[in-house]
């Protein structure tokens, strides 16, 4: 995994924090993963492909994401339903397809995949063979912790 | 008669979004479709104004759709709204039909000027 590749979803993700809720977020100190963690209470996945491959994974505790959907539905939301999911879900593809246009600006062909959200408590998760960065992002609505798990595909001529 | 539009989105959230944008503004929603082959088959059963067509979707993404739109009716006028901007999107999009293209997260504005700009007021 590149600093580049990080870097992208990174700043995806201020751009597109301070366009949804007004305030830049601040970030926190980068950690590497080990091979199985716990995830947060709330995560939202989207796998990449094409020349750059793996996904990214937003977390957050469910208080934050009922801030975050409230925020987005313009509305206090009474339980966490569908539309809430799909609120969330939303801000994760809006970060992602944001960080793609980067990676494609430095000559990367990818897409991502449409979102999927899994909520639950000590949630462990493993990358498998990809090894996984975190990257805490502080907003007015709480933590998103972005976990960042990406390789360059390597193609033989 | 208010102009009808057919949203094409996965996202619950923002057809939603859109739906409460257009009907604001005098426009008619006249459907929704939650992939892109939804989209042609809605597209056939109600020939709407205009189409608002996301890119990422399942079963069949927003370009494939917009190619199977235009085959049928090559007067048909969508706005791409999506996540995507790279630039081979773009391009890729405005080739395969695609009048306008708005990237995500959007303001109510920039979408209502390109709603007008392509069939009017509502």
């Amino acid at each position: 995994m590149r600093s580049q590749h990080v870097n992208a979803f990174v700043t995806g993700a201020f751009r597109v924090l301070e366009s949804v809720f007004g305030a830049t977020p601040t970030r926190g100190e980068l950690q590497a993963l080990p091979a199985v963690f716990t995830t947060d209470q709330c995560n939202v996945t989207i796998g990449v492909t094409g020349s750059i491959q793996g996904m990214v994974i937003f977390g957050m505790s469910l208080v934050t994401a009922d801030r975050i959907a409230s925020t987005m539905i313009g509305a206090p939301i009474k339980t966490f339903d569908q539309l809430a999911a799909s609120a969330i879900a939303e801000l994760c593809n809006m970060i992602s397809g944001n960080a793609l246009i980067s990676l494609s600006e430095a000559g990367a062909t990818c897409d991502i995949t449409p979102p999927a959200l899994i909520r639950g408590t000590n949630t462990k998760l493993s990358t498998l063979s990809i090894p996984a960065i975190i990257i805490p992002l502080e907003t007015t609505t709480g933590t998103i912790n972005l976990t960042v798990s990406l390789i360059e595909k390597k193609v033989v001529v | 008669m208010a102009k009808k539009i057919l949203i094409s989105d996965d996202a619950m959230f923002m057809r939603v979004m859109l739906r409460n944008i257009i009907e604001t503004n005098g426009y008619e929603v006249v459907d929704e479709a939650s992939n892109g082959q939804e989209a042609v088959e809605k597209y056939q059963q109600h020939h709407p104004d205009l189409v608002l067509m996301d890119i990422t979707m399942p079963v069949m993404d927003g370009i494939s759709a917009v190619k199977a739109i235009k085959a049928n009716d090559p007067n048909c006028k969508i706005i791409m709204c999506t996540a995507m901007g790279q630039k081979e999107m773009v391009l890729e999009a405005i080739k395969s039909g695609a009048k306008d293209f708005i990237v995500k997260p959007f303001q109510a504005p920039r979408v209502l000027e390109s709603i007008q700009k392509l069939v009017g007021a509502a």
